[in-house]
């Protein structure tokens, strides 16, 4: 029992611990690093640093990282550094111990004394129970430092001693694809890092209640940075992939900018790739301004469909309806929409407004199914900010004999406006990337050749239904659809310009650009709007 | 790192506070009042800004060790600001700065390096509305105790039977009869926390912070959410309280300043410390004009 | 049994007709007819455009007739009308998507009988008048694809969210929030071509995966996708603690991490339960990705958990990949299989919402 009045307000900051723990912290994250660049291939895992194979130079780097924890572990222990460990490291800490070395001990046995589980069983056992044991038994400085040293040294010492390499392979009994060391040794090895760091962070702060928090926020951090690295690295790659098909033939002031109704006409950029169509024989740069033209198409549909339904529905919710079955229902639907496959929706077009509508796929059906996919995203966005425009305004309003009506027109609908807006702009970032439910209602031919033209097409008679648009009615391409089709069609039709994937990073280029300037928009306004709440 | 500033331990003629250097308060703050045993903490030059706003200003004072201080003013005035930079909990305010220093036992808080988890185990606070944790009533008292390592009753000690499970009932029982709970409480300490009153939920905040064993106890308006008769309970508390440890309790009335509290420091508008003194002088004659009117209900 | 649900039947008719005559005691008669007229013709559009009838047009424009003339003569009344109607329409549609999902898979559970969910004997799945369609392989591949996907998004999820709420420093939050919602909003078929053409290829080469495309390779594809969902939703759900609650241990001297483990994530846990539901649910119902990454082949691995095999059919990708072209009763064994995933979806959706509705009812009924 540790008495408070005699530990130092400063206790657990010991200089020589730090000394210690920050360079295996900074060795693990470096090891962490360079794991992930040799598995996306940037290094090959065969090149030398200094007359060492880059999975020597993990081994080695194992090797350090097993010597520092395991050096502070035992200076702790012996009173050498002035640190605040508890009794033990847990029976948390202890079943990962215990789990890892089970999993060692069944690989190795499975190497070297065959693959039975009488064999295997009884290693993985007894591997088990050491590393349960020696991770809970000791105090807590031993405890979370020997063992996670003890790994990292055996798996550092293989890869040193060249016992596990990059030609080493493991062939599963259980798949038909095998493990090569030059894939598993860099996974392996950014695993142990994490171990390391854990084992680091933890000595750093001493050990104790500081120590875990410290050991904690290392696993999570390199977690989190891990996901934004994922983030970056697939914008990374469209943009990479993309910007060449996407520049090509463009130029600043080669396009010109058309004033209408004046005649003027002004240089401008140019970009074919974005103003060409797709598929015609006479363009010199094949473009997606089909795709593009009907993807606005269907968003402006879907947008016209969805937000009046969305926003009555929340106002009816909200300002009519009385709180109780009736709303939950509602509720419950409202969320089994928002969370119902993309697919199905395709599927309920398919079934039910294609043999109403069209006949066969068409830009309208495409733009209902759209907006069914949008309704529940604005009525949950307008529910919430209607929600949150405060009562007072609406006692304020009735106070001065406004009736129900002129109050939700006039007050309830404008404060609610930003909310609404921001949420639309988000659902329809989400919408202009749908692909599935296209696949089944909406997706023409896969390099069209023009873009349609809808606004042209209007015509009026005296048989029912009197307005007709025969553009609206047919299929044509949308820039995700474009994407899927580039994909599954084969060869471009224009394969000396294009290869199929060369177009299709461009496809997904512009379709990245389209969806994240939506994201951007929408959680700039958020931004906006809720610093104008702040402020006023 | 820490100064050695030696403080004034005999008591004889020493003065309580040197306040504020606002220049109007500066000729309110002397008094000669002898108070009882050492500076527990001791406060030099505050300052607390929120963003630019600053809502501390350059406050001075000893706090005595076992005796109760109370801080009184009108809302806004800051005292909850101040309580709350003895033990760093403005630290959990991104916006918030501190300037000057606050001596805990003779070692500066603010200092580099000072581990707020050793810090807030010795300064433990009570908050204006209860928060005990949504879990039974016992483990909201063993629950200091089990995260600073004195109890241990995992999984893994019980396993291998060393665990601390009586001396927990102990220290339950210890904590809640010193918080004038345990009679109300005993047959169900199992039960959820969050199915007391609002009274005996504030009493378990208090059995709760002394399970750690704090030496200060820092206490945010600790009665007013409460009914009367709860009130009365918790005021109880705090006069007994205040035999074992230092207790700090900002208050926005003044009768209950005067029932309880060993001295009194008044704090107005703008984050200034007027008058720091013996309670019965700041009842009954202040030094300062504004602190009569105040108390007098002519301000604020 | 019976006699009480008569009894609550009629205590909600009842209730009904004494607010419906409520409703008539304090409304004009003229309201009341153009509710009555918007009604009838909103009714009759729907009738007629569901028989097929090229006459759709009339009612519809008898109703736009009707409001237009309501609006100006009633407006606050014909307001309401028309949101009441918004509403009713939004309950319609999922109520239409289901009526027509299983309208749609009666024909071919006629033709296969319930051997469509469990036949596992080959022939699986024959394409043709009278073939043979065996929706377990894909049942199996969703099953594997989710399984792989939510061991990634699952755990990183979890971590992500209680990083930005409770660890990140002010500006690190700025950045990853946003970050993280970006990757939301990258569309599933970017995903996918991505998957395709470096993750795919990566296993080929370099594990020699059977064929070009595993359950592995589109699961990890697939989690990364679920993965901001999980984020977000958990996010929200533990920043729903009281900061009161955090301030109580902390003032105790809990570390802050002694605060996550021990009060925070205790409190938000059904929040956090629900958010992972709900991201399963997302990667049940992930099409894109999967249709450009697996392979088509329809069958078991072997051993069942092999996720590097050569088979790769999900209940969404077969429906995307042969919907177009299909048509009879195929097109039918591809209904069946969109029953299924809507109802599993719907599982995790409802049972993730009831989880929340119980949290907010615990957390709101105590404080």
């Amino acid at each position: 029992m540790s008495n408070a009045a005699d530990t130092e307000l400063r206790a657990g900051y010991t200089t020589l611990g730090r000394q210690v723990a920050l360079p295996v912290l900074g060795l693990a994250f470096l090891t962490f690093l360079a794991t992930w660049v040799t598995t996306f291939q940037w290094i090959d895992e065969s090149r030398t640093v200094l007359g060492l194979t880059v999975l020597t130079v993990f081994g080695v780097a194992l090797l350090l990282m097993a010597a520092g924890v395991a050096g502070i572990g035992v200076l702790s222990r012996f009173g050498y550094i002035d640190t605040t460990p508890s009794p033990t490291a847990g029976l948390p800490v202890g079943i990962v111990f215990g789990t890892l070395w089970a999993a060692i001990g069944m690989a190795v046995s499975f190497q070297y004394l065959g693959n039975t589980v009488l064999s295997w069983g009884p290693v993985a056992l007894v591997m088990g129970a050491v590393g349960l044991l020696t991770a809970t038994l000791p105090r807590e400085d031993i405890g979370s430092t020997v063992p996670s040293a003890l790994l990292l040294a055996v798996l550092g010492g293989l890869i040193v001693a060249g016992v596990f390499d990059a030609s080493w392979v493991y062939e599963a009994e259980w798949t038909g694809a095998i493990f090569p060391g030059s894939e598993l040794i860099p996974l392996l090895v950014s695993g142990a890092t994490l171990l390391g760091a854990w084992s680091a962070g933890k000595a750093k702060e001493g050990f104790g209640a500081q120590g875990r928090e410290a050991g904690a926020f290392y696993i999570i951090a390199t977690v989190v940075f891990s996901m934004l690295s994922v983030l970056a690295l697939l914008i990374w790659f469209i943009v990479k992939n993309g910007l060449d098909t996407f520049l090509t033939g463009a130029s600043l002031t080669g396009g010109h900018l058309n004033v209408p109704f004046t005649g003027l006409s002004f240089p401008f950029v140019e970009v074919p790739f974005v103003t060409n169509v797709t598929g015609s024989l006479f363009v010199e740069t094949p473009g997606v301004m089909p795709a593009v033209v009907g993807t606005l198409w269907l968003v402006f549909g879907a947008v016209l469909f969805a937000v009046p339904l969305g926003v009555g529905a929340a106002v009816f919710l909200t300002e009519y309806a009385e709180q109780g079955r009736f709303t939950q229902v509602v509720e419950v639907a409202t969320n089994g929409l928002w969370s119902t496959p993309s697919i199905v929706f395709g599927l309920f077009g398919l079934a039910f407004l294609v043999p109403r509508i069209s006949g066969g796929n068409s830009i309208f059906v495409g733009q209902l199914v759209l907006g069914f996919m949008l309704l529940p995203l604005v009525l949950i966005t307008s529910r919430e900010s209607i929600k949150s425009v405060p009562d007072e305004y609406r006692d304020a309003s009735a106070a001065l004999g406004v009736s129900k009506w002129q109050t939700i027109r006039s007050v309830v609908i404008p404060a609610a406006m930003p909310g609404t807006i921001t949420g639309v702009i988000l659902g329809v970032g989400r919408i202009a990337g749908e692909t599935a439910p296209l696949l089944l209602v909406f997706g023409g031919a896969p390099y069209p050749s023009a873009s349609p033209n809808v606004v042209g097409q209007f015509s009026f008679s005296t048989e029912p239904p009197f307005i007709t648009n025969q553009a609206l009615l047919e299929p044509a391409s949308a820039l995700p659809y474009q994407l899927y089709s580039t994909i599954t069609a084969g060869v471009f039709p224009r394969p000396e310009i294009y290869s199929n994937q060369e177009f299709g990073w461009g496809t997904a280029l512009v379709l990245l650009l389209v969806v994240l300037g939506l994201y951007a928009i929408g959680v700039a306004s958020r931004l906006y709007f809720r610093r104008k709440l702040h402020y006023e | 790192m820490s100064s050695n500033r030696q403080i004034d331990t005999d008591g004889t003629d020493s003065q309580l506070t040197t306040a504020g250097e606002s220049e109007e308060t500066v000729e309110d703050a002397w008094s000669d009042y002898q108070y009882p045993g050492e500076a527990k903490l001791s406060v030099e030059d505050l300052d607390v800004y929120y963003g630019d706003e600053r809502a501390i200003k350059r406050v001075t004072m000893d706090i005595p060790e076992e005796s109760v201080t109370a801080l009184i003013g009108p809302s806004g005035c800051g005292k909850s600001t101040f309580l709350r930079s003895l033990n760093r909990m403005n630290d959990r305010i991104s916006s918030a700065r501190v300037e000057g220093s606050v001596e805990f036992d003779g070692e500066d808080i603010y200092g580099g390096h000072t581990n707020l988890v050793e810090l807030r185990k010795r300064v433990g606070m009570v908050f204006q509305a209860p928060n005990p944790f949504p879990k039974s009533i016992k483990d909201n008292i063993s629950y200091g105790p089990r995260k600073h390592g004195d109890l241990d009753t995992s999984l893994l000690s019980r396993l291998i039977g060393r665990d601390d499970r009586e001396s927990e009932m102990a220290l339950v029982e210890r904590c809640l009869k010193q918080a004038a709970l345990w009679d109300e409480v005993k047959d169900r300490l199992d039960d959820n926390a969050l199915g007391l009153s609002g009274g005996q939920q504030q009493r378990l905040c208090i059995a709760r912070c002394l399970a750690v064993d704090p030496d200060v106890i820092l206490m945010d308006e600790p009665a007013s959410a409460l009914d009367p008769i709860a009130t009365a309970k918790i005021e109880d508390l705090i006069e007994q309280l205040a035999e074992e440890y230092t207790v700090v309790v900002v208050t926005h009335n003044m009768q209950q300043a005067a029932r309880i509290s060993d001295q009194t420091a008044v704090f107005l508008t703008g984050g200034e410390l007027v008058e720091y003194d013996r309670t019965e002088k700041i009842f009954e004659d202040p030094e300062s004009q504004r602190v009569d009117d105040y108390i007098t209900g002519k301000f604020g | 049994m019976l006699q009480q649900i008569q009894n609550r039947a009629g205590e909600f008719v009842r209730g009904v007709s004494r607010r419906a005559r409520a409703y008539r005691a304090r409304t004009d008669d003229e309201a009341l007819l153009f509710h009555a007229a918007a009604g009838f013709t909103t009714l009759l559009t729907f009738v007629m455009f569901f028989a097929g009838s090229e006459w759709t047009v009339i009612p519809l424009l008898a109703f736009v007739a009707v409001i237009v003339v309501g609006w100006q003569r009633q407006q606050a009344e014909v307001a309401m009308g028309l949101t009441f109607l918004t509403t009713i329409v939004t309950v319609s549609i999922l109520t239409l998507i289901i009526g027509f999902l299983l309208w749609e898979s009666m024909a071919i559970v006629e033709h296969m009988g319930l051997g469509v969910f469990t036949r596992i004997e080959k022939p699986l799945w024959t394409p043709s008048e009278g073939g043979v369609y065996s929706l377990t392989p894909m049942m199996m591949g969703t099953a594997l694809t989710t399984l792989v996907a939510t061991a990634i998004a699952a755990p990183l999820g979890i971590a992500g969210a209680i990083f930005i709420s409770e660890m990140a420093p002010p500006t690190v939050r700025e950045v990853v929030k946003p970050g993280i919602e970006l990757m939301a909003g990258i569309p599933s078929i970017t995903y996918g071509f991505i998957g395709l053409t470096i993750l795919n290829q990566y296993f080929y080469t370099e594990f020699r995966t059977p064929t070009i495309g595993s359950y592995f390779a589109a699961g990890i594809m697939i989690g990364l996708m679920a993965l901001p969902t999980i984020v977000t939703v958990a996010e929200d759900a533990i920043s729903t603690v009281p900061e009161s609650m955090k301030s109580g241990s902390l003032a105790m001297g809990s570390t802050e991490w002694q605060t996550t483990k021990s009060v925070t994530l205790p409190a938000a846990l059904s929040g956090v339960s629900a958010a992972v539901l709900l991201g399963v649910g997302r990667a049940m119902g992930e099409t894109m990705a999967a249709t450009v990454m697996l392979s088509h082949t329809k069958g078991f691995p072997s051993p069942a958990f092999d996720v590097f095999s050569n088979y790769g059919e999900t209940l969404t990708t077969v429906i995307a990949f042969e919907g177009a072209s299909a048509s009879g009763i195929h097109l039918s064994a591809l209904f069946a299989g969109g029953v299924v995933l809507f109802f599993m979806v719907m599982l995790f959706s409802v049972t993730s919402q009831w989880i929340e509705w119980r949290m907010h009812r615990k957390l709101g009924g105590d404080q």
